[in-house]
């Protein structure tokens, strides 16, 4: 049986709360003047977002969120800013000329996508059990159901770190 | 837990980075706002795995390779966006002008320049 | 659950995904270790015999008997339709990867700026970027994943294994550097941008279905009636992510400025390769996942092929460069291509269907790879002879190179007697089975329009004069004019007797997707 929608239990109030940071500091990531305050503000959404993983009993995806998100992907953007040597402080030309444009195409966007999961999800309702998204439970399905997938990403890795030594690497020799 | 919070949540959070990719001109913003954008997938993922109490976790499983390809993804965009810089000494969207329609042709997309056109192409329906 | 069962792996069947991707990781290895001035040698019959050998493997494969459930888990799909592109896709990537093996198209060190001491340096010493060949085959492999993708999961990992390599291949061209780099960075953004698309219509469909099989997604039609919002959003979000690998409009956007700025041979196998590949994929997704709401989105992708051919035809003839020209023009086929998406049916019209666009794809991709085979032959002092009228009067300079050129335009024009001609009718007259009459009306004319400027690039090269200083045809070396040969000859043989590889087409189609 499905409970009304309001009053939120406090699982819920945590979710929402925690889902306000999140949509919030990622708001602020779009429109802040500053370029590096735009990543700091992506390290607050993708915190955020490993707490409402955690909310939802997806243990693992929270961690593997904080480590690879906000560790490495979050400090690789710091490194691009720093290394494009992008001014520090309040910048002007960081939006293009078509930000109308993109705001009546996002808010076109929001309305459809809000509808539709409003409409498609009115009534589903899950308690939360925790343990469901433990390492154990997804690495057994990983490695059971998902193996060559598992295995194409491996691929893919390898393949993103050649590449990336192709394009950036500067101290090669002629011949040896 | 009430599906329909974090299926709101994450569709905000897609928008928001729609909005970004279309309205930035740096380029490793751009990149940030493509990163909120999968985010808004993860979200729904896990949510609709967690719902659905899938017997081989599939979305989950499918969370972690957006995040393990979406970091991918970043190390081989940066080292082009760095290859970009280190030839031309910025890194605007908008200068990158030299790959577009010749300024004589006929089409009414070809006024415009490159990157708009190259923002807008792939927008929703 | 305290022990995991090991899960099954039809090693047999994957065995030519397994090649090439194995091929690709020897490679890397041959980077690591090998000396630098053995890594060539030792690359090229690796690269080679690899694909070779898998191509052999698809043949194995189809003579021993197609199998009818997915392999791997339920992760790979190897039926009649896969193993027919597998081998497309295989005989594409050698003959692109014989053109790649030219020495000149690559730039010495990427990482130098265009111009400066330290790239003249490279460039003395001789200094290539052997990893290509590696990461080429990491790219292929992706094409052969893609399309045999059984579930979205791996669809999407497909996809990125495709694309990252291609990414970064793009912006490796040795001349007009920028443009080159311009062009590696402009097919990332957008094409993490439609990966995200991709992405959120797979969650929805995940959502919407419980799972993200193909088959399951279909059964999950009839059982969860009512929500249909949910299903409709999340197979438009799909549509937007493949169509934009096809290069349909209005997702075009990126395919003339990638294949302008990317090295010539990377375009031929993307023109090429990667085009198979989205299209094996696309057909999987419509005809498995959502073949049963053909109802629902035949008039979407009516209106999407009917874009993407006048798009095609009518921007191409504003071009002035080479390179962009044939971009359009492949834009254009792949609104040919759709016309026979549109045509589903019931089995045996699928089958119809499917088997016209397999022959289409296959002799499409071989012509294509031709044409660019070509442009890499007409030099400037700087490079290739983009700019059409440096292409002016070649007929008179090399009648042999011009005529095999207008040969290939010939063949995308559909004229009898080329290859082109049979694709053409064959999706045509699939797509008139099918009820697409007025489709197939559009499409005849936007060809008419396409022939227009493929007989002015004929008439350009043969009926003007050529310029005083006008472009050098260099020598080519032995892979390319394998590739023109190659290229040429299946052509002419396809546009003379087609049956036998219609015949293929038609006993891979029969099956049609397993589920």
């Amino acid at each position: 049986m499905t409970p009304a929608l309001w009053p939120p239990t406090a699982q819920e109030i945590v979710f929402l709360l925690l889902s306000v940071v999140a949509v919030g500091s990622a708001l602020l990531v779009v429109t802040t003047r500053q370029l590096v305050h735009a990543a700091l503000w992506l390290v607050a959404c993708f915190g955020a977002l490993a707490g409402c993983y955690l909310v939802l009993t997806a243990e693992f995806v929270a961690w593997v969120q904080v480590l690879i998100y906000v560790g490495a992907v979050v400090v690789l953007m710091l490194f691009g800013i720093m290394l494009t040597r992008a001014p520090i402080g309040r910048t002007a030309d960081l939006d293009s000329g078509n930000r109308v444009v993109a705001a009546l195409v996002a808010l076109a966007t929001a309305a459809v996508l809000v509808t539709v999961v409003i409409d498609g999800f009115r009534s589903a309702y899950t308690p939360l059990d925790p343990g469901t998204g433990s390492a154990k439970s997804l690495g057994g399905s990983i490695f059971r159901t998902w193996v060559l997938p598992f295995e194409a990403l491996s691929i893919l890795l390898l393949a993103a770190l050649i590449g990336a030594i192709v394009i950036s690497r500067t101290d090669i020799k002629g011949r040896e | 837990m009430h599906v329909v919070y974090p299926a709101v949540v994450a569709a905000l959070l897609f928008s928001i980075g729609v909005y970004g990719v279309l309205a930035r001109r740096n380029t490793i913003l751009v990149l940030m706002s493509v990163e909120l954008m999968l985010n808004a997938v993860n979200l729904n993922l896990v949510t609709f795995d967690v719902w659905l109490r899938d017997q081989l976790h599939g979305g989950q499983v499918l969370t972690l390779f957006v995040i393990v390809i979406a970091a991918a993804e970043v190390g081989i965009g940066l080292a082009i966006v760095l290859a970009v810089f280190r030839n031309r000494q910025s890194i605007d969207l908008d200068r990158l002008r030299d790959l577009f329609e010749p300024p004589n042709s006929s089409d009414p997309d070809g006024s415009q320049p490159a990157a708009t056109k190259v923002t807008t192409g792939v927008g929703p329906e | 659950m305290n022990t995991i069962t090991a899960p099954a792996i039809e090693y047999l069947q994957l065995a030519p995904l397994l090649i090439v991707f194995g091929a690709g990781i020897l490679g890397v290895l041959v980077e690591a270790f090998a000396p630098r001035y053995l890594r060539r040698a030792m690359h090229i019959p690796l690269t080679l015999l690899s694909l070779a050998g898998a191509f052999a493997l698809v043949i194995v494969q189809t003579i021993k008997g197609v199998p009818t459930k997915p392999s791997a888990m339920g992760a790979v799909a190897v039926d009649g339709p896969t193993l027919f592109i597998w081998g497309t896709i295989l005989v594409l990537a050698f003959i692109s990867l014989l053109l790649l093996n030219d020495e000149d198209h690559f730039v010495p060190a990427a990482s130098a700026v265009p111009g400066s001491a330290e790239e003249e340096r490279a460039l003395i010493e001789g200094n290539v970027h052997t990893e290509v060949y590696p990461l080429a085959l990491f790219a292929i492999g992706g094409m052969l994943l893609f399309p045999a993708s059984n579930d979205l999961l791996i669809m999407f990992v497909a996809l990125e294994v495709m694309s990252l390599p291609l990414y970064l291949l793009c912006g490796l061209a040795r001349r007009r550097r920028l443009l080159s780099q311009e062009s590696a960075m402009k097919y990332f953004l957008l094409g993490a941008f439609s990966s995200a698309f991709f992405l959120y219509g797979t969650a929805l469909l995940y959502g919407y279905a419980g799972s993200v099989d193909l088959a399951k997604i279909s059964t999950a039609l009839s059982a969860n009636v009512g929500q249909d919002a949910l299903l409709f959003t999340g197979a438009a979000l799909l549509g937007v992510g493949l169509l934009f690998k096809i290069g349909a409009a209005p997702f075009q956007a990126w395919k003339p400025d990638v294949y302008q700025g990317a090295p010539t041979p990377v375009t031929a196998l993307m023109a090429s390769g990667t085009l198979v590949a989205a299209f094996g994929a696309l057909l999987r997704v419509f005809w498995v996942a959502i073949g049963e709401l053909d109802w629902d989105w035949s008039p979407i992708m009516w209106g999407v092929a009917i874009l993407t051919m006048v798009v095609g035809a009518i921007l191409a003839i504003t071009q002035t460069d080479i390179k962009r020209m044939l971009a359009y023009s492949s834009i254009a086929h792949a609104g040919f291509l759709l016309v026979g998406v549109v045509a589903i049916g019931d089995a045996k019209q699928n089958a119809t269907a499917l088997a016209a666009i397999l022959f289409y794809l296959a002799v499409y991709g071989i012509a294509s790879i031709g044409a660019f085979a070509i442009v890499t032959m007409v030099r400037d002092a700087g490079g290739e002879a983009w700019h059409l009228s440096r292409w002016a009067g070649l007929g008179k300079r090399s009648p042999k190179l011009a005529g095999l050129f207008a040969f290939f335009l010939l063949a995308f024009a559909g004229i009898p007697l080329t290859s082109g001609f049979f694709g053409k009718y064959a999706v045509f007259q699939a797509a008139v089975a099918g009820g697409a009459v007025q489709l197939v009306v559009v499409g005849v004319v936007a060809s008419a329009v396409a022939a227009f400027f493929y007989v002015r690039v004929i008439v350009l090269m043969f009926f003007n004069d050529p310029a005083p200083d006008g472009p050098t045809v260099v020598l080519p070396s032995w892979g390319t004019a394998s590739v023109v040969g190659f290229a040429a000859l299946a052509t002419v043989v396809l546009g003379v007797f087609p049956q036998p590889v219609l015949d293929l087409a038609q006993s891979a189609a029969g099956s049609l997707f397993v589920r």
